[in-house]
């Protein structure tokens, strides 16, 4: 039997951002009071402490801020993905992701790269943003 | 920014220092390879047990009041005692908690010290091997992680190397250079868990584990505990070892996260580092030798450069001159580092710190007239940092 690959569980406060996913969006929550983007979710404003947020949707563009290559399978569902990128994606509007990087080969991948999100459905009733070269 | 206490400044010094079998030793915990460092650190002060009032210690990711079993196992009554949870930043912690619980009036006589079977728990039998974690599964990441196979201390780490040598140019011939250098020290060092050369050719030709670091810019996974006793400055003179004085020591973390800012490339060892100096009234030029956390390879990079050795970009070009190596301008990680004796989340780099100032090695360990050395704890994946400066005498 193959291995799975970990589905994400979500926490009560990022259940939004899973929810928006499947529909294709990608959504942050955005302070009302100051109007800035934040991940991962929580609910309160980590710029201004404000409480009084909504879920936005984003541009789903930005770029690699850095990346690293996985080449030892460390788990067995991800035996037959390495080499793979694990990229860390800063959004347009700010915040910064860790998403992977797919449709380009892993060497040319680079820092400052721009990317749009793309999203993969992985299991029934779960889509996980994923980005690649704009 | 806040002024760091001067007046701690040469309070306490470390007057027992030891350490456990290091490397791959089963059959025994992590509690009980720090009790061994911790007898061996008494032995080595020439105290009783019974002078002992405080015990700062740190345990395993999943435990409880760990401070308790090690009381336990040494038969001590503390005045002062607790358990940190700081990462591979509590080391210090622990030392620079101890000089105030003692300012304070607290405790006379504090050990502090930390232990692990991380070899053991993950490579000891094909059980361990397929577990391969350390971490407690409550621990781990549910989200933002497992599901794009992001696992494990080597990419968190290594996203920083990325970065920096995207910005600076740096090589990864430079990397393998702190690698060689620091098996170099290893080789002189009986205890350490890692006994052949290394060349720069082997480095490259290692497996690749997470891009940009292969195997050899990775520290071990090791068995092994270290343990050093703080006691005040003049009751340490009438001792049976040459006292190391606490200069100073500092702290900082960057709670907001290691991916936030430029907490990849600028680590807290900068705001640790300069806490830590103003305390000791000294600065970069003052250091005689380090004994830097070196986890990957490039947080030594990092380090070299946020604690003013050299300039921010320039960490590569200074560790492949050779400066680390013993006989070099900074002679760094001098028993061999997490890289290359054994990684027991900076203990060790405290232990080799003060065994260097007090001038007792053989020739071709010892650091020659070193009178300061500079210590580092680096924890929660990048996040917490601590720096301790220590003195001769």
């Amino acid at each position: 039997m193959s291995a799975t690959k970990p589905l994400p569980h979500p926490a009560p406060e990022s259940a939004p951002y899973w929810e928006a996913a499947t529909q294709r969006r990608l959504e942050l929550p955005r302070c009302k009071a100051c109007g800035k983007f934040w991940f991962p979710p929580s609910q309160s404003c980590p710029h201004c402490l404000a409480t009084d947020f909504e879920w936005k949707p984003v541009s789903g563009r930005g770029k690699v801020f850095s990346f690293v290559i996985y080449r030892r399978v460390y788990h067995p569902a991800f035996e037959q993905e390495v080499p793979y990128v694990v990229a860390l994606v800063e959004l347009d509007e700010g915040p910064r992701l860790l998403s992977n990087i797919v449709g380009v080969p892993p060497a040319k991948v680079a820092c400052e790269m721009p990317v749009k999100v793309v999203f993969d459905d992985v299991a029934e009733g779960v889509t996980v943003p994923k980005f690649r070269p704009a | 920014m806040i002024e760091s206490s001067r007046e701690l400044r040469d309070v306490c010094a470390i007057v027992g220092a030891g350490n456990s079998r290091l490397g791959r030793v089963p059959g025994i915990s992590g509690l009980d390879l720090l009790v061994e460092a911790m007898r061996n650190a008494i032995v080595d002060a020439g105290l009783k047990v019974s002078d002992i009032d405080g015990i700062v210690c740190r345990g395993p990711d999943d435990s409880y009041c760990h401070h308790q079993r090690v009381g336990e196992r040494l038969g001590i009554n503390a005045r002062f005692s607790t358990t940190l949870d700081n990462g591979g930043a509590s080391q210090i912690l622990a030392a620079a908690l101890a000089v105030m619980a003692i300012k304070a009036g607290l405790a006379t006589t504090v050990i502090c010290g930390y232990g692990r079977d991380a070899w053991s728990r993950t490579h000891a039998s094909e059980e361990a091997r397929v577990r391969n974690e350390t971490r407690p599964s409550s621990q781990r990441a549910q989200e933002f992680g497992p599901e794009y196979g992001y696992f494990g201390a080597v990419a968190a780490h290594a996203f920083g190397a990325t970065r920096h040598m995207h910005l600076y140019g740096t090589t990864r011939d430079q990397f393998g250079e702190i690698a060689v250098a620091f098996r170099g020290h290893a080789l002189r060092n009986p205890d350490a868990q890692m006994k052949k050369p290394l060349t720069l050719a082997q480095y490259h030709e290692a497996k690749q584990i997470v891009s940009p670091f292969g195997l050899y810019d990775c520290s071990l996974r090791s068995d092994g505990a270290g343990a050093v006793i703080v006691t005040r400055s003049d009751r340490a003179r009438d001792l049976r070892q040459p006292p190391v004085s606490i200069k100073g020591f500092g702290s900082y973390n960057n709670l907001t996260g290691w991916f936030a800012g430029d907490n990849m490339v600028t680590t807290a060892a900068k705001e640790s580092g300069e806490s830590a100096y103003k305390m000791a009234g000294l600065g970069p030029a003052d250091v005689d030798t380090a004994q830097l956390y070196d986890c990957f390879t490039y947080m030594v990079v990092a380090q070299l450069e946020d604690y003013g050795f050299c300039k921010k970009g320039e960490g590569g070009p200074f560790a492949a001159s050779g400066a680390l190596r013993l006989g070099g301008s900074l002679p760094t990680n001098t028993s061999g580092g997490q890289l290359s004796e054994a990684h027991v989340e900076g203990m060790l780099q405290v232990v080799e710190g003060v065994r260097q100032l007090r001038h007792t090695y053989p020739k071709e360990r010892q650091v020659k007239d070193a009178e300061i050395a500079l210590v580092s704890g680096h924890g929660g994946n990048q996040v917490c940092h601590s720096t301790l400066i220590l003195g001769r005498g």
